[in-house]
């Protein structure tokens, strides 16, 4: 046809290097990041959750490593060395030097201990073990406590959460009003009593933790399901005749867990938080075991004249809590898509 | 702004609050001496004031400052008439016969012989449900009485006029005088107690008194209680403080912060603060009466059956070191199941004259070879064993500081129980248990209160161990030889003897209080068994 | 509204009577006894003492009794202190923890409020930081550990308060402090949150625009639109306080029931943990139906209807 415009043949050439550089220089575009990773940039902007991921990260190192090599035999008795405070090599500060006010004067506790030759960083308790070994033992402890809670609550909350939000209806409304039952009773009144039933110790301090503290979890959950119910994707996964279990593991799971994560930085801070408090009252972990709980309590009742008993324990204690606290906080606004610059 | 203006009323107030708090605090410690109010703390709360069903101490310690039997304790539990001016033994060592002063209740009525009559078959009544009342069973017909199997009437007590008592015991018992000194044998006002009923003595108010101070405060739940000057009292005029304050305290870092601040006067010391204070001048130590020790489990383990690994586990532990550096409270090293001190013939101490002092010190390399020679005898490689104790803080120290001691002998592997009071005592009871640690403490001041327990029957026997020689002994120190204080006491010493040379316990320290005391509190009187404390006649000396 | 506070009431009862319920048979499987030395009764006198608590009978039986009691307000005799009623205890203990807890309650979540709202005005700052901080320290140190630092600095060093016992006002201020940092600390972190989310949305600009003062918009807008929300987390904080009295009554010697608990727990009464369990129990329920009420009464967007949701 006439309309055939005929056009030479070297109307069209391939584009040269060049040519391509310079119309990709002029695209705005940036790689493309998968939520995840999406979210673990956005989490190491946040400084403050990035420093207490890796003092996490050091703590459980040194707590867990410790039960491979720690500087002393955390359950070692040394009677005679009952006691002494802190002595760093090379500090010459009051709290650092193994000095210690005893009757209102300053004393060398290690010489009169006859134990110059020895420093124990963070001091020996009153039947003198070594305080820095207790304390990685004890934050141990502390710690498989906690993880071990959570990972049940974890369970627990998230199956009862997902189940109660997928059925809906009367089932949800039954669920919903068995969580409301158990919020009414005080936690701490259960696990005390648990405790006294089961005995206490390890298992029973987690079991006890576990069973009262998912319901929160159990909650949110259970509302972000109801959400994500309603999305096309589901459906579409619904019409296609996919199983309840299938979707709850390949649909649900993965977009859950950003609540997921973000509550568990705050569970397992209260466990160990219940641990704490559970050792004050007289029913925490037996001796010779440690928590920074039985720590932080022993430290408590010598505070006037053996300070750094308790100041190493709630020190740590307070690390921990912290940085589980802001690299929470962190997570979630590296989750939450508002956020997003 | 207006947020900082937000601010500054907040540091306002809290400044203001600061103030106010420092016009509350002022207390003038000056005229202390003028007001003779003691300020004394107690570890935990007053839980009841009826002399015939309290059970523990602070309930014995009140009493016995607000009440007085026949007799009354005095220092070293040494006996001082009380309600009676004097009284008789019969030769067989069987009757008693109490002479009474002129005296009154703090309601203006008469303490007389009915009172006691009364006081008596009222506790030993089974309906009153008393849990001490076995304390009575040396008194004629008591034991019967309080299996309903005689009349509350027929008990070995009887008036002679309004002033005179008779008491009849079962047989001679040598220690009847402490017992009458003892708050579950002062008298009652049977008018008193058949108005309130139910309500008797459950608070300050339904309750009379005839000791050196009545109660003025008490809720009948509260932490706090007052003792206030009786001035009905026989001996008032000796009585010299006008006011004693008890305060429950229950964290010990507060009740030493309260002392230091000068809102007590006297504080127990507990867990590492005895350490610091051994060489203040206003430390005291207090001996009790009362003993710790392992006991081993020899129903059916052939391993605790062994005399020669009891006698290991017993010469591993360095009691020295243990009551000096990790206890320090005061306590000291048991030198027997009997605690020192609590009985003495011809000037010698009980433990004294029973002395083994193999069964009750640190020999580690003897130790380790009769463990070896104990494992191959009952053909083990190794043993585990499991230590119980209470959960207190002393137990824990007990605990751990036994562990470290026991793991020094060769195969052997021990681990840690700690048990509230009661859920030990009901597994120790019923045998569930391989060791566990123990504390006795007198209920009067006789050996018999210690040495009766590990006789075959005796419930207190956890551990069932047995020996005939020893069962001998105190059978005769209770029947044949039971009037004849030689003969007696021969019986009691090697009862002690063997249990010892067997190593039937472990006994590992006696137990002792330590305590600030300020020092213008004078004439406190301390005494080891039963209600420990008398301030009849305490002062605040300028 | 009738319907949903009958509807309410009515979990409110389920509620207790299954804690009644399983408390009582958890009790039940404790080895605790009201006998002080079971070695040296003989089987009569036990069995006389267990008639008098009432345990000689059928646990079925015991447990009508106990039911029928509970009614009442009647919790059976302490095993403690063995001549008075769990109820009495009780009530005689009651006042002095909820005069803490409410002071607690009142002076933490006012003060969270402040250093919240601080803390969202200055967004992004070193004030917002600070706050920050501050607010999770009060999350991060436990109560004994705070109660005891403040014990020892305020109350022994300093004597600005009384170290211990009860009185006046003057001896809750330190309690009060220790167990209310946990409130600040939360509600400071929540009306942050809420704040800054509320700072940036629409209806803020326009208030702006309009030429409403700064503190016009934050007081009328923002703060009333953040604290709303915050009558959500009363119910949890209420539960918090409760597990820090326990501590807080100990080291301060406050004749309470929190300090009661920790004691019975200590020397198994029975009697008495069953009654503060259950006491417990009902001050919660009653705080989250307040707060439920409260909050439909501030947020007009939620109706409460006797459906649920």
């Amino acid at each position: 046809m006439a309309d055939t415009a005929k056009l030479p043949a070297d109307s069209f050439k391939p584009m040269s290097a060049d040519d391509r550089a310079a119309l990709d220089s002029e695209k705005i575009a940036a790689p493309s990041l998968t939520f995840m990773q999406d979210a673990w940039r956005r989490l190491k902007k946040n400084k403050g959750a990035w420093v207490s991921l890796i003092l996490l990260a050091l703590i459980f190192i040194l707590a867990f490593g410790s039960a491979i090599a720690s500087p002393h035999d955390p359950n070692q008795v040394h009677p005679e060395y009952a006691n002494l405070p802190s002595k760093i090599p090379g500090i010459g500060i009051n709290g650092f030097n193994g000095t210690l006010v005893q009757a209102g004067q300053r004393i060398d506790a290690y010489k009169q201990a006859g134990a110059t030759g020895a420093h124990y960083l963070m001091g020996t308790d009153y039947l003198g073990r070594d305080l820095l070994s207790r304390v990685l033992y004890g934050t141990r402890i502390s710690l498989i406590i906690a993880l071990v809670a959570t990972l049940f609550d974890l369970t627990i909350g998230v199956t009862y959460g997902i189940f109660s939000g997928w059925k809906g209806g009367r089932v949800d409304t039954f669920m919903q009003r068995v969580i409301e039952i158990i919020l009414s009773i005080p936690n701490l009144v259960v696990i005390v009593l648990l405790i006294l039933i089961l005995k206490p110790g390890m298992l029973s301090i987690i079991i006890a933790i576990a069973l009262t503290s998912w319901t929160n979890m159990a909650r949110l959950v259970r509302a972000q399901t109801l959400e994500i119910k309603e999305q096309e994707y589901i459906l579409a996964a619904r019409t296609l005749g996919e199983s309840s279990l299938k979707i709850a593991f390949k649909h649900l799971l993965p977009n859950l867990s950003s609540v997921i994560i973000i509550n568990t930085m705050f569970t397992i801070p209260s466990a160990i938080f219940f641990e704490a408090t559970l050792s004050y009252i007289g029913i925490g972990i037996s001796s010779p075991q440690a928590s920074l709980g039985t720590l932080l309590n022993d430290g408590q009742k010598n505070f006037q004249f053996l300070p750094y008993q308790m100041w190493w324990p709630a020190l740590v204690l307070c690390i921990i809590m912290l940085a589980f606290n802001l690299l929470g906080d962190g997570l979630r606004d590296a989750f939450d898509p508002r956020t997003k610059e | 702004m207006k947020v900082k203006s937000a601010v500054k009323l907040g540091t306002v107030a809290t400044f203001a609050a600061v103030i106010l708090a420092a016009c509350g605090s002022s207390s003038n410690s000056s005229s202390e001496a003028s007001k003779q109010t003691l300020n004394w703390m107690e570890a935990s709360a007053l839980p009841s004031m009826d002399s015939a069903t309290a059970t523990d101490v602070v309930s014995g310690e009140t009493l016995n400052n607000t009440g007085e039997g026949l007799l009354r304790f005095g220092k070293n539990s040494s006996v001082h008439p009380g309600v009676a001016k004097s009284y008789k033994v019969s030769k067989d060592g069987k009757t008693y016969t109490f002479n009474l002063r002129k005296s009154n209740w703090s309601n203006g009525d008469k303490v007389t012989a009915k009172d006691f009559v009364y006081a008596w078959q009222r506790t030993v009544n089974p309906k009153t449900a008393s849990q001490y009342a076995y304390m009575y069973a040396p008194v004629k017909n008591a034991n019967e009485i309080m299996t309903s199997k005689k009349p509350v009437s027929s008990l070995g007590v009887k008036a002679v006029g309004d002033y005179k008592v008779v008491v009849t015991l079962t047989q001679a018992t040598d220690y009847f005088p402490s017992l009458a000194a003892s708050p579950m044998f002062f008298p009652q006002n049977k008018t008193v107690v058949q108005k309130y009923g139910k309500k008797y003595a459950t608070n300050a108010q339904n309750n009379v008194y005839n000791g050196p101070f009545k109660l003025t405060y008490w809720t009948g739940t509260s932490d706090n209680w007052t003792l206030s000057k009786n001035s009905k009292y026989w001996n008032a005029k000796n009585v010299k403080l006008k006011k004693i304050n008890f305060k429950t305290m229950k964290d010990p870092q507060t009740s030493l912060s309260q002392y230091q601040s000068g809102k007590l006067d006297a504080t127990y010391l507990s867990g590492q603060q005895p350490k610091n204070y051994k060489n203040d001048k206003q430390y005291v130590e207090r001996k009790g009466a009362s003993t710790f020790y392992i006991e081993l489990n020899q129903r059916k383990d052939t391993m605790m059956k062994n005399k020669k690994a009891r006698q290991a586990l017993s010469l591993a532990i360095n009691r020295k070191q243990f009551v000096d550096k990790v206890l320090a409270d005061g306590s000291s090293q048991a030198k027997g199941l009997v605690s020192t001190g609590l009985m003495s013939y011809k000037g010698k101490d009980f433990n004294t004259a029973s002395a083994v002092p193999e069964a009750t010190s640190q020999d580690l390399t003897k130790a380790k070879k009769l463990w070896k020679e104990a494992l191959k005898e009952t053909g083990r490689s190794s043993y585990d064993l499991t230590l119980t104790a209470d959960d207190t803080p002393a137990a824990k120290n007990t605990l751990e500081f036994v562990q470290s001691q026991w793991s020094k002998l060769d195969n052997i592997k021990v681990t840690n129980q700690s048990l509230p009071f009661k859920t030990r005592l009901s597994r120790s009871e019923n045998g569930q248990f391989q060791a566990v640690v123990s504390g006795w403490g007198a209920d009067y001041p006789d050996a018999i209160s210690f040495l009766e327990m590990f006789t075959k029957t005796n419930s207190y026997n956890r551990g069932k161990w047995v020996n005939a020689s020893y069962d001998k002994d105190i059978a005769a120190a209770d029947g044949k030889d039971a009037n004849n204080e030689a003969a007696r006491w021969t019986d009691l010493v090697d009862a002690q003897k063997t249990l010892l040379k067997d190593q039937g316990v472990i006994p590992l320290y006696q137990q002792g209080r330590s305590q600030l005391v300020k020092s213008n509190v004078k004439g406190v009187i301390y005494f080891p068994t039963g209600a420990n404390w008398d301030f009849s006649k305490a002062y605040i000396a300028k | 509204m009738a319907k949903y506070l009958a509807k309410r009431i009515f979990y409110l009862i389920l509620t207790l009577f299954i804690v009644i319920t399983v408390t009582f048979f958890l009790m039940k499987l404790l080895p605790g006894t009201p006998l002080t030395n079971q070695a040296k009764l003989s089987q009569s006198q036990i069995a006389l003492i267990y008639k008098q608590y009432g345990l000689d009978k059928p646990e079925w039986q015991q447990y009508l009794l106990y039911l029928a009691g509970a009614v009442k307000g009647d919790f059976g005799t302490s095993f403690q202190f063995s001549d008075q009623p769990v109820s009495y205890l009780l009530s005689s203990r009651i006042g002095p923890s909820l005069q803490i807890g409410l002071q607690a309650m009142v002076v933490g979540v006012v003060l969270g409020i402040l250093v919240g709202a601080i803390g969202a005005m200055r967004q992004n700052t070193w004030v917002d930081t600070t706050t920050t901080v501050v607010s999770i320290l009060g999350i991060s140190i436990p109560s004994f550990v705070l109660a005891v630092l403040l014990q020892y600095y305020l109350g022994l060093k300093a004597q600005l308060f009384p170290i211990a016992e009860w009185g006046g006002f003057i001896y809750t201020v330190l309690p009060t402090l220790a167990l209310g940092a946990t409130p600040l600390a939360e509600s400071a972190r929540f009306v942050r949150t809420e704040m800054v989310d509320v700072l940036s949305s629409d209806y803020i600009e326009l208030a702006k625009a309009k030429g409403l003062s700064r503190m016009g918009v934050i007081y009328h807008h923002a703060l009333r639109n953040s604290l709303i929300p915050l009558i959500t987390i009363v119910g949890p904080l209420a539960v918090n306080i409760m597990t820090g009295s326990m501590v807080v009554e100990n080291i301060f010697s406050i004749p309470g029931i929190g300090e009661q608990f920790v004691k019975s727990v200590l020397t198994n009464d029975y009697p008495t943990i069953m009654g503060l369990t259950i006491i417990y129990s009902f001050m919660l329920c009653v705080v989250l139906l307040f707060t439920d009420i409260l909050y439909g009464i501030v947020d007009p967007r939620i109706r409460l209807t006797g459906k649920a949701n």
